[in-house]
């Protein structure tokens, strides 16, 4: 159903003319619309272009010896203008709420918000891999554009609003996702790292469209508001067990998609073998994509979806636990619904994972994937609230997770030589930024801002985000969760302040040399770390930012209408 | 502006000034930040100055409003001389580091002026949550202070076990802060001091408080991180963590877990005395075995930390007064000797008492000094100490005289240990080790110390000017 527009807006043309029957459909979709032709006609420039260019290159490599890349220069600077222009379209689209082509897609703040997030962290992590793609020789305009289709199937993916719709979406973005992680053809870790994200993305897409079937085959429906108003409907003795499961393969789908723990064992070989560009890359936008596909799934529509019988999960009575702890648990665990349960497990598994894992690496993107492992456990505590402060604090989490992921990134894609090597490195070992505080003393004190922030000490950013975290988890009583979520904050600390130690006490090691800072890393590291470093004046900012979590309770307050009215 | 806001942001604005000096400049970097921090230790005498000490009040208050973050910051009479304390510490901490600290000057200063700025935060945050924010970014420079300036190569080893044992207590710390907000719905001190807690509440949020500032303290189980940092850590750095940070735990047990959980303070009171005096005897006894001069005075630093746990938990006006002065006076004479031990340390290059003999022919300044300190530090009568601990033993015997009794076991111990290591030091042959490379003290050193030994002395002689202050405050708290 369309909203009418808004009060102020006055259409421009009041003519009598024909509406098309889409037209408000298509105005909400504009954006991703304008992103979707963008990447088909870069494509076609680039294609058309490269030939010339190509022809070019050639007579120089011939003539004066210089290899110069190939169109990726001009193709990502459009790129990075056709993130901008769609973020200025989605600020301007006068329809914010609207269900659109039959249910397919849905439009709300939430969503609004969520797309935000995704397009600036795309847009970050293009700028800051300008000028890596430029000296890495990644030779292929197509990386770029992949990184734009990607973009938009999420955005898709995001707003969607029917299974169907969602599937296709996530099918879109995997398929780029694989690309992009093979994409150094010449890197025998690069292709291992594409084979395998192939293998298990492909897996995990399976699992998750047999889920999607199962609820299909189950309820009859695709459609989540209606996934919603049956499963809220549902008297005392009605279980929908195949719905259920349904549910619980959608989850592990998702989960494999975001390396949730036990799901991340393709994580750390991923994050390490593809280009460091798309790393940065992968380890932020899918996140806050199917986070915020989480928040409408979960916590609408298979919110009531409550069968205790089929799925209970008695951890409680193992024997030889002190009772206190027994009663921990087994309150945790048989208080709460069917999904929160899932996440609750994964959730305590990432967190602990995370931390263990990342202690003993010595390259530093496999230390990050683990540490990513780790703040998805505690995205996954906001979920699992299954309240307005819990997702508020999601929200808040994700928006500070986007800026220390885009900082660390931008230090680990600045130029760097080494010894013995002829061409421009980056820093690849966690022992390589024994050189930082030496050679360069402003980005060691940036870094080490950012990874005590990681950590989550007080004042910095990171801190804020986890104390939301905790408090939106203390009151709805998952005091379990809580606990371990402030314990393995103590066990990360361990290997994030063995970075700080490693960048600044011990004596060099391996003999690097930073090159200048590219200009535009540069100015996103600056601003990243006056966020970092100054959110703690005024933390409730984020807050405020994420208080559209007010269309969710509205939401809420509806099904919770629904189901007092069906009780 | 209010002293008080000011007093907060000169550091930070040193900090900032310094932030733009060019590195090579070390003479002015040094002379601009002593000049700063002198100017702060000035302007918080202007505290005091203006102090009203008939009101139990607290004053010069400054809230701050806003959308998202409102506090009060402001002052009593315990703060008012912790952060004098403060103020009166750091222009020794870059004083001390003039010509030892050779490389990094500019992060050195940089990083006590912000430290500065957050420990006097600290005392004077009337908001739970803030208080807990600054309690625990004290943690960040301190450990970088440790990690780059510290002495040995076992200084990872230090600032770990300092970093990982505070984090951990104060994780727990925030859980109690989260379970406060959720029955209040706020952080503010000032409304939490009305607020009643079910029995049951305080006991847990207690227990939560108590992880984080016992580790502070330290308390017996998790002292072992003290004597690790105090040895690893630059003498500097030795005198925030001696001065200041010990008495971070101490402030937070007087500010908040007494008054806020009378009953669980109650409560646990037989458990704080059983830990203290276990504490008080056991490492009296280890800091005699000790041979590392730093490390005599960090167990000795242990055990007075500890009697000012049980003032405090003595629950009257005097032990709670006693203790305050405890802490103020180990504020100074502890870095006063942890500077003694600097001093011999940019001599010989070495802190093992074998080493030394004799120093009291090639040394006689110093050795008066060190004696005067080493004094204070038994708590001899006219020293700083002794006012301390005469009324924590006054307060504790009305409450429990077995307590008493074997708290003021810690005297004598004190003099064994005391005693002993300044007799290793000043007295016996001379060493021929380094007997061509002595030199007394120098002009800058002597004026170092001359603050102290005047604190000391006045602190010892007149301590009714301080105790007038606070006799209001403490009433306060303990709800007279």
């Amino acid at each position: 159903m369309v909203q009418p527009f808004p009060d102020d807006f006055k259409p421009v043309l009041e003519t009598d003319f024909q509406i098309f029957l889409f037209e408000n459909h298509f105005k909400t979709v504009f954006p991703e619309i304008f992103c979707l032709f963008a990447s088909v006609l870069l494509l076609i420039y680039g294609v058309l272009y490269a030939r010339i260019h190509q022809a070019n290159a050639d007579t120089l490599r011939r003539k004066m010896k210089i290899f110069p890349p190939i169109m990726v220069n001009h193709v990502s600077l459009l790129v990075i203008l056709a993130f901008l222009l769609t973020l200025i379209l989605m600020f301007n689209n006068p329809i914010m709420h609207a269900t659109i082509f039959y249910n397919t897609l849905v439009c709300d703040d939430l969503i609004f918000f969520c797309k935000i997030l995704i397009i600036c962290s795309a847009l970050l992590s293009v700028c800051i891999s300008l000028d890596y793609v430029r000296k890495q020789a990644l030779n292929a305009f197509e990386y770029i554009i992949l990184l734009l289709l990607a973009t938009c199937s999420m955005l898709f993916l995001i707003s969607s609003a029917d299974m169907i719709s969602m599937y296709l979406a996530i099918e879109l973005q995997s398929l780029c996702f694989y690309v992009l992680a093979a994409f150094k053809r010449n890197s025998e870790f690069s292709t291992e790292a594409g084979l395998k994200y192939f293998v298990l993305g492909a897996f995990s897409s399976g699992v998750l469209l047999f889920g999607c079937s199962l609820i299909y085959g189950f309820t009859g429906i695709t459609n989540f508001s209606e996934l919603t108003k049956i499963f809220s409907c549902t008297g005392e003795n009605q279980h929908f067990t195949g719905a259920l499961i349904g549910m619980i393969f959608v989850a592990v789908g998702f989960l494999f998609k975001i390396t949730a723990v036990p799901f991340h064992t393709w994580a750390p070989d991923v994050y390490e073998g593809s280009p460091t560009s798309v790393t940065a890359f992968f380890a932020i936008t899918p996140k806050i994509a199917i986070l915020g596909l989480f928040v409408r799934l979960f916590e609408s529509s298979f919110y009531d979806l409550n069968t205790e019988a089929a799925f209970s999960l008695q951890l409680g009575t193992t024997q030889g636990v002190s009772t206190t702890f027994n009663k921990l648990l087994s309150m945790e665990f048989t208080s709460t619904l069917p999904w929160q349960k899932i996440f609750l497990f994964c959730s305590i598994a990432s967190m602990i994972v995370g931390a263990l894992g990342a202690m003993n690496q010595k390259k530093i993107k496999r230390l990050l994937a683990y540490s990513s492992i780790g703040h998805v456990g505690y995205f996954l505590i906001g979920l699992c609230c299954g309240t307005v402060e819990g997702i508020q604090a999601l929200l808040i989490n994700l928006i500070i997770y986007l800026v220390m992921t885009i900082n660390i990134f931008a230090i680990i894609l600045s130029p760097v030589r080494r010894d013995f090597v002829h061409s421009v490195q980056r820093i690849k070992y966690i022992s390589d930024l024994s050189v930082l505080f030496k050679t360069n003393p402003i980005l060691a004190i940036t870094l080490a801002v950012n990874f005590f922030s990681m950590a989550g000490l007080p004042p910095l950013a990171g801190f804020w985000g986890k104390y939301y975290l905790l408090f939106s988890a203390f009151s709805c009583e998952l005091y379990l969760v809580a606990i371990v979520g402030g314990l393995a904050t103590v066990l990360s600390c361990v290997y994030y302040i063995r970075l700080v130690h490693i960048s600044y006490f011990e004596k060099i090691q391996n003999r690097l040399i930073f090159e200048r800072v590219p200009k535009i890393n540069g100015w996103i590291l600056a601003i990243t770390f006056f966020f970092i470093l100054f959110l703690f004046v005024s933390p409730g900012a984020t807050r405020r930012s994420t208080s559209i979590t007010r269309s969710l309770l509205q939401r809420i307050e509806i099904r919770d209408h629904i189901t007092d009215r069906h009780a | 502006m209010s002293i008080l806001v000011s007093i907060i942001f000169i550091p930070i604005i040193g900090a900032l000034i310094l932030f733009f000096v060019p590195n090579w400049k070390t003479q002015l970097i040094k002379n601009i930040a002593l000049n700063v921090s002198c100017l702060n230790f000035l302007m918080s005498l202007l505290l005091w100055i203006y102090f009203d000490h008939s009101t139990a009040k607290f004053q010069f208050s400054q809230t701050i409003y806003s959308e998202s973050l409102s506090f009060t910051i402001a002052i009593d009479g315990i703060s008012l001389f912790f952060i004098i304390l403060t103020t009166f510490l750091v222009p020794v901490c870059i004083l001390v580091g003039w010509k030892t600290i050779s490389n990094y000057v500019k992060e050195y200063c940089i990083a006590f002026l912000i430290l500065e700025t957050l420990m006097i935060a600290v005392f004077c945050m009337l908001d739970l949550l803030l208080f807990y924010v600054f309690f625990e970014s004290v943690l960040i420079p301190m450990f970088i202070i440790i990690g780059v300036w510290g002495s040995r190569e076992r200084k990872i080893r230090a600032a770990y076990q300092f970093f990982i044992y505070t984090l951990f207590g104060s994780i727990i710390m925030l859980l109690g802060i989260l379970i406060i907000y959720l029955q209040t719905g706020t952080t503010d001190y000032q409304i939490l001091y009305t607020t009643e807690f079910s029995e049951k509440r305080q006991i847990i949020i207690w227990a939560t408080f108590f992880a984080s500032f016992a580790v502070k303290v330290p308390m017996i189980p998790v002292h072992i991180w003290l004597p690790e940092a105090h040895v690893e850590a630059p003498t500097a750095g030795s005198v925030i963590l001696a001065g200041i940070l010990l008495k971070l735990g101490t402030y937070g047990f007087l500010r908040f877990s007494i008054p806020l959980f009378p009953y669980a303070s109650m409560y646990f009171t037989p458990l704080l005395y059983t830990m203290s005096i276990i504490a008080i005897i056991y490492t009296s006894f280890t800091t005699i075995r000790q041979v590392d001069l730093k490390k005599i005075i960090a167990y000795s630093s242990v055990a007075h930390m500890n009697i000012v746990i049980i003032g405090l938990f003595s629950m009257n006006s005097i032990g709670i007064e006693g203790s305050i002065m405890l802490m103020l006076s180990h504020g100074i004479v502890s870095p006063a000797l942890f500077l003694c031990v600097g001093v011999l340390y940019d001599r010989y290059k070495t802190r093992l008492c074998r080493y030394y003999g004799g120093c009291v022919h090639t040394m006689p300044i110093f050795c008066i000094l060190f004696c005067l300190f080493t004094m204070a530090n038994i708590a001899l009568p006219l020293t700083a100490n002794f006012v301390g601990e005469l009324l924590v033993f006054q307060g504790v015997f009305c409450n429990n005289t077995l307590v008493a009794f074997l708290s003021a076991t810690s005297m004598i111990c004190s003099g064994g240990y005391s005693l002993l290591a300044y007799g290793r030091v000043a007295y016996g042959s001379c060493k021929p080790y380094y007997i061509r490379s002595f030199s007394d003290l120098s002009r800058r050193e002597f004026f170092m110390f001359i603050p102290f030994v005047v604190v000391t002395l006045w602190l010892g002689v007149t301590p009714q000017c301080f105790l007038d202050a606070m006799h209001c405050s403490v009433a306060n708290i303990l709800n007279i």
